[in-house]
């Protein structure tokens, strides 16, 4: 099915040379990649040729790739697995939950941002572990600061999760996660990377050298790789018509939807829009039946009743939040149809 | 004046905070109950944005003063 209006929803479609490519790749990606024979011998140059090319685009070593199944497993592998009882993961308070999840069972310092997203690195020790988030995937704020001195903390954990190829790993890096859907990939599917220099180890029960029960789906992985190399192409050409619908979107809400409140930008894909005065789950509620989904951080949307902690941290408005997500195929048309419908929605709700 | 809240969830606190205020003339005061977890950043975000006071005087207390029409 193809809607006619667009979603704005954080997961992108399929790109379509993975789309396309699906049948065939699942024809000759049965076999075990690690056995003997013909059909083995082949899956195995499938395999390597996907290592090579995520290793070309992430700027890691394809003796560094890891595939996960669980995507969000990487978060327990990056930072357990550069953690002891002597060392203290520091963190920051808006990071990706599962970061908070992991940071439960250690010595942990969370470091609070300032309006603008951005971290100021206090003096960090040997003993620290750090974890870094390029791209918030609520906002798309960039963190641009960085620790004093990178090569002396005992690990730096990436998180790369929203900013996928868009922006590049950091040097001294120990562990660093991708997700697969970052760049048009199937879900299902997770880029975690061992740097060769890290010091780390498995924090999963195991007996041998691999890094996760696994394995993780060979198609998948072979139409990620076709993916992310379509994506990255489309990015270049894309990127300059992605960030002036991000400005238009941007200066439509400021100036002509009163009560707004704009979360500071970043990421040009990314846009968070809290709206005075009205309630999230019908405004959500209300985009959807009129053609558009979108993403929300407040509170009344989610599932424990919490307003979004990134939006807290931020000191942005929580109630009336939407998430808007800037996919490759979106047209200037379509966005502006959808700004005026929503801000339409906006007035009717707090007419009400 | 006080403003009971309680129980209530986003946005409503906030809603009837802005209908109480309406009419009131500025330098005017009430404390406002609220349990709602949004309630604390988004009255934080609403005195940025509409330019009145909010202190937090206690657990689930706010203290507000209209500062601006």
């Amino acid at each position: 099915m193809v809607s006619i209006t667009p979603s704005f929803q954080s997961e992108p479609r399929l790109h379509d040379a993975a789309r396309m490519a699906l049948p065939h790749i699942f024809e000759v990606t049965w076999p075990d990649p690690s056995k003997l024979g013909a059909d083995s011998k082949s899956a195995a140059l499938l395999l390597n040729e996907a290592r090579e090319t995520f290793a070309s685009h992430l700027g890691i070593r394809t003796d560094e790739i890891h595939f996960l199944g669980e995507p969000n497993l990487g978060f327990h592998l990056g930072l357990s697995g550069l953690m002891s009882s002597q060392r203290r993961l520091v963190y920051s308070n808006i990071d990706r939950m599962e970061v908070f999840a992991v940071a439960e069972g250690h010595t942990s310092e969370m470091l609070e941002v300032d309006p603008n997203g951005q971290i100021n690195f206090p003096e960090l020790m040997k003993d620290d572990v750090l974890a870094l988030q390029l791209c918030n995937r609520e906002t798309g704020t960039i963190q641009n600061g960085r620790p004093k001195s990178p090569d002396l903390l005992a690990g730096l954990f990436v998180d790369a999760t929203a900013s996928g190829t868009r922006i590049k790993l950091p040097a001294n890096w120990s562990t660093a996660l991708w997700d697969s859907t970052a760049w048009g990939g199937p879900s299902g599917l997770g880029v975690f990377a061992v740097s060769k220099s890290a010091n780390w180890s498995n924090p999963l029960p195991h007996l041998d050298g691999r890094i996760n029960p696994g394995p993780a789906s060979l198609a998948l992985i072979v139409a990620s790789a076709l993916a992310i190399d379509s994506w990255v192409a489309d990015e270049k050409n894309l990127a300059a018509k992605i960030a002036a619908i991000n400005s238009e979107i941007r200066s439509y809400i400021s100036s002509n939807i009163p009560d707004s409140d704009l979360a500071p930008g970043g990421a040009d894909h990314l846009i968070s829009a809290s709206f005075l005065y009205v309630n999230a789950e019908q405004l959500v509620t209300k985009l959807a039946d009129k053609g558009y989904p979108v993403d929300s951080g407040s509170a009344c949307s989610s599932i424990n009743m919490q307003p979004s902690h990134v939006l807290a941290a931020l000191g942005v408005l929580t109630q009336g939040n939407i998430r808007l997500t800037i996919h490759h195929a979106i047209t200037f048309e379509e966005v502006k149809e959808f700004l005026e419908v929503l801000s339409q929605t906006v007035s009717e709700l707090r007419d009400k | 004046m006080i403003l009971d809240c309680l129980g209530k969830r986003c946005p409503l606190p906030i809603i009837e905070l802005a209908k109480a205020l309406a009419d009131k003339p500025i330098g005017f005061t009430l404390t406002l109950l609220s349990d709602d977890p949004a309630s604390q950043p988004d009255l934080i975000a609403w005195s940025r944005m509409t330019g009145n006071s909010v202190e937090t005087s206690g657990a689930n207390t706010f203290q507000i003063t209209k500062l601006a029409n």
